[in-house]
């Protein structure tokens, strides 16, 4: 396939799971922040500065008459000129979607190109100041059917791949982040604080669509730990880096239509290699500081399969 | 035509609605000078459509305004979800708009369209013959019948190209003419877009509209369909590849998602299973083309180019094109790639080769031409020169090499600035203006303003000439939205409609019982 659609779709997935990451992020903060209102002395900022470090974003401009939070949502899920709001997000998608509307199924097109114009049509952006809830979930919803319809209506041929590629690496950085966000709060946490510690790491869950699975596996509170394991190393839930690592080998040793013990090439090497940490994880990485160091350098890495994606395919 | 049954059930426009003249979709239609499509006449203040327009007339006439409203929005709301536009210039930097499809369709009976397609035939073969000739002999020019100035020195002559055998020697592959009808109903040929004319994904794209959002108008008629033409044009790319690959590669060359056509370009590439390129994916090694994928290069042979000849190669045309393919040109003038349409068709489709079009038809092909011109003045005529510029306001005046709508004089509409300053240009340059008499524009009933109101509109069919001449049944009708307006133009307020060529038999049992 030509390299420049390789490119469009894989940029395309990246920039649609960046958005479902983001509008996730937001709306969980949203909830969370309603919870911990009364509880703590001034969550509202800790918890949406915290969001937007985790996005590596700055503060927004505060407009006349604005509310901190409100200026906040607004810029994570509107602003135009945030490139990794929300809006920004489908918008590039779509943008790489239309550049190659000839190698995306019209269903895909059509699905996506429907999603940009709900959120951009009047009524969703001006009830984001009210609650974000409404733009969020349509954002999420929007994501799910492009898939859906991406899954039952291209071959599952390299362009598929490409696009399987964008959308798991994003993800396995998003999830990695939102875990580093909180690696903190491993180091204190006392008994008092065990109701606020339990909405904390259930909102790290949360973003990471993760709540109700974790549930389903450990039957019990929510335990730092366990998420940190969870998150990183499950191999069957579809939000867990280990995860994410491993359909990336997949779609890379499909694209290169070799064997994965037969793929030389330093993609393959790099990908391997952090899969294979993340399957014989010592249980001993799991405190603060060591947490916080793999988790440092199992985001460079993926920045790394970035760059070479785009070597090994010329994707510009 | 088959079955005419009462439409009112099956519209759903409400229980036994008898819907009055006041109230209806047709209250207070008028009838201009113009031949109205529909309305044949009025009988007592009543129009009266005509015999192959009654039924859908009727179902018209059942049809609630609210109703008609809500099917408009739902034509509205399809083709911005299927992403339907295209890009206007000129407004800001680019804006995507969604080109307005009226959900009334446009009828044309099996003689009529017989008629048509047999002149249109007439038409590409002869202006093939014509571009063949220029390029080599000249016999036409030699025995004077096209002036050989107006020839050699067009704009669009490719002088590059003269000697250059093109691939089974067609230059025209694909064609969109435009038709309209004047006051007599009498079809027209207003000009050829031989170069690269677009508008067929809207013919393909309205269709599947209107069968969606009104599926019960199709009740009462036998139309052709017209979806064959993706499969029809990729029919014709493969006959002109190479003729020593068994197997061709054919590629759609778009300038990309901004140009104004790009919703055209990857329909057409995606209908026809074939790779959507842009320049920088193409390059050219010693004379050879090929296409950069993930698995290294890939050869090309034929490429259905979708962009101007200026900026097809940046060697041989304009240097400063970022759109086109260094190296393509002489690649094609080896052979080892075919391009379609050709290079050099420009100088057939130019305003001021189209007064000619008719003795090109005598003089190749020894017949009478089957569809007339629309009378044309050569200001380059003295005789004509002055009857244009006295007569400005009653002319249209064109500019030979330019398209599009733009640099146009429309007299009757035009301010007495606007004809002054045509006045000086053409007294100043006679040759590169044509004028003709205003015709009238066809009109049809189209929904504007909660009811039906005649707007004129035109006919772009779309030709395709490979192992055969194949005219795709039924075409691109534009409709110029604002009142009285005669410009189709997309990029000047224009909308479009179906357009349904009918079957020649009616079919034996009637449908939808």
């Amino acid at each position: 396939m030509l390299s420049r659609v390789a490119d469009a779709l894989f940029w395309m997935s990246r920039y649609l799971e960046r958005a479902d990451h983001v509008a996730r992020a937001v709306d969980v903060t949203f909830q969370l922040d309603l919870d911990l209102h009364g509880v703590l002395a001034n969550p509202v900022e800790l918890e949406w500065n915290a969001l937007l470090s985790l996005l590596r974003q700055p503060p927004p401009q505060i407009r006349d008459g604005e509310h901190p939070v409100g200026a906040v949502q607004r810029w994570l899920l509107l602003d135009m000129s945030n490139p990794g709001s929300v809006m920004s997000c489908v918008n590039r998608s779509r943008n790489n979607a239309r550049s190659i509307r000839g190698s995306i199924s019209p269903p895909m097109w059509r699905e996506l190109n429907k999603l940009y114009w709900r959120l951009s049509d009047a009524g969703l952006p001006a009830r984001v100041a009210d609650s974000p809830h409404d733009f969020c979930e349509e954002t999420q919803i929007g994501v799910l059917l492009f898939h859906g319809v991406c899954e039952a209506t291209v071959m599952h041929d390299e362009g598929w791949h490409f696009i399987q590629l964008g959308r798991h690496l994003e993800r396995a950085e998003k999830v990695l982040r939102t875990l580093d966000s909180k690696f903190g709060l491993l180091e204190r946490s006392e008994a008092a604080d065990l109701p606020i510690n339990n909405l904390q790491w259930g909102a790290v869950l949360k973003k990471c669509a993760a709540y109700e699975a974790y549930q389903r596996l450990y039957i019990s509170r929510v335990e730092p730990e366990r998420v940190v394991e969870f998150l990183l190393t499950n191999a069957d839930f579809p939000h867990s880096v280990r995860f994410c690592l491993a359909r990336i080998m997949q779609s890379l040793t499909e694209i290169s239509g070799r064997l994965p013990d037969r793929c030389d090439d330093d993609v393959v090497r790099t990908v391997g290699r952090l899969l294979n940490d993340l399957v014989y994880l010592e249980d001993a990485t799991f405190d603060g500081e060591r947490l916080h160091a793999f988790l440092g350098n199992a985001l460079s890495r993926c920045a790394r399969i970035g760059n070479l994606l785009q070597q090994q395919y010329a994707l510009q | 035509m088959s079955s005419h049954q009462p439409a009112a059930a099956a519209l759903g426009s409400g229980p036994e609605c008898a819907i009055s003249a006041q109230e209806g979709l047709f209250a207070g239609y008028e009838l201009g000078a113009a031949y109205d499509e529909m309305i044949g006449g009025l009988r007592s203040g009543e129009p009266v459509p005509r015999p192959h327009y009654q039924p859908l007339h009727e179902r018209l006439l059942q049809t609630s305004p609210e109703d008609f409203r809500r099917r408009k929005a739902m034509t509205d709301l399809s083709m911005r979800q299927d992403g339907v536009g295209f890009t206007v210039y000129r407004a800001e930097e680019g804006i995507e708009r969604v080109w307005p499809m009226d959900p009334v369709p446009r009828i044309i009976p099996a003689a009529e369209w017989r008629q048509i397609e047999a002149g249109l035939t007439q038409r590409i073969n002869a202006l093939n013959l014509f571009l063949w000739d220029v390029y080599h002999e000249q016999h036409i020019l030699r025995d004077g019948v096209v002036p050989a100035g107006l020839v050699l020195q067009g704009a669009f002559f490719r002088r590059e190209f003269v000697g250059v055998n093109v691939p089974r020697r067609i230059y025209i592959h694909i064609c969109g003419t435009d038709l309209i009808r004047a006051a007599d109903g009498e079809y027209l040929v207003l000009e050829d877009n031989a170069r690269t004319p677009s508008g067929v994904s809207y013919m393909l794209q309205n269709r599947q509209v209107i069968k969606r959002v009104f599926p019960s108008l199709f009740n009462d008629y036998d139309v052709l369909p017209n979806d064959d033409y993706p499969a029809a044009l990729l029919d014709v790319l493969q006959y002109i590849a190479p003729q020593s690959v068994s197997q061709p590669t054919a590629v759609l060359l778009s300038p990309g998602m901004y140009n104004s056509a790009y919703f055209e370009h990857s329909f057409l590439a995606q209908r026809m299973g074939i790779e959507l390129v842009e320049g920088r994916d193409l390059l050219v090694d010693g004379n050879r083309v090929f296409m950069r994928t993930t698995r290294g290069r890939q050869r090309v042979d034929v490429i259905y180019r979708r962009i101007d000849d200026d900026f097809l190669d940046p060697l041989t045309f304009r240097a400063d094109s970022a759109l086109g393919v260094p190296g393509l040109v002489n690649a094609y003038r080896a052979g080892t790639v075919a391009l379609a349409n050709s290079i050099g068709t420009g100088i057939a489709d130019d305003k001021g080769i189209y007064p000619f079009v008719p003795d090109m038809i005598r003089y190749y092909l020894k017949q009478e031409p089957l569809l007339n011109n629309v009378e044309t003045f050569r200001p380059e005529i003295p005789a004509h020169r002055s009857h244009v510029l006295e007569n400005l306001e009653k002319l249209v005046v064109k500019r030979v090499n330019e398209s599009g709508g733009y640099g146009m004089l429309v007299g009757p509409a035009s301010t007495k600035q606007q004809r002054e300053e045509f006045h000086r240009m053409i007294a100043a340059n006679p040759r590169d203006f044509i004028a003709q008499p205003t015709i009238q524009l066809s009109t049809h009933p189209t929904f504007v303003d909660g009811r039906l109101e005649g707007r004129h509109l035109d006919l772009r069919p779309f030709v395709l000439c490979g192992e055969r001449v194949t005219v795709t049944p039924g075409g691109l009708t534009r409709v110029a939205l604002p009142k009285g307006s005669l410009v189709v133009n997309s990029s000047q307020g224009g909308g479009s409609k179906d357009t349904w060529i009918l079957a020649d038999k009616p079919s034996a049992s009637p449908r939808n019982e």
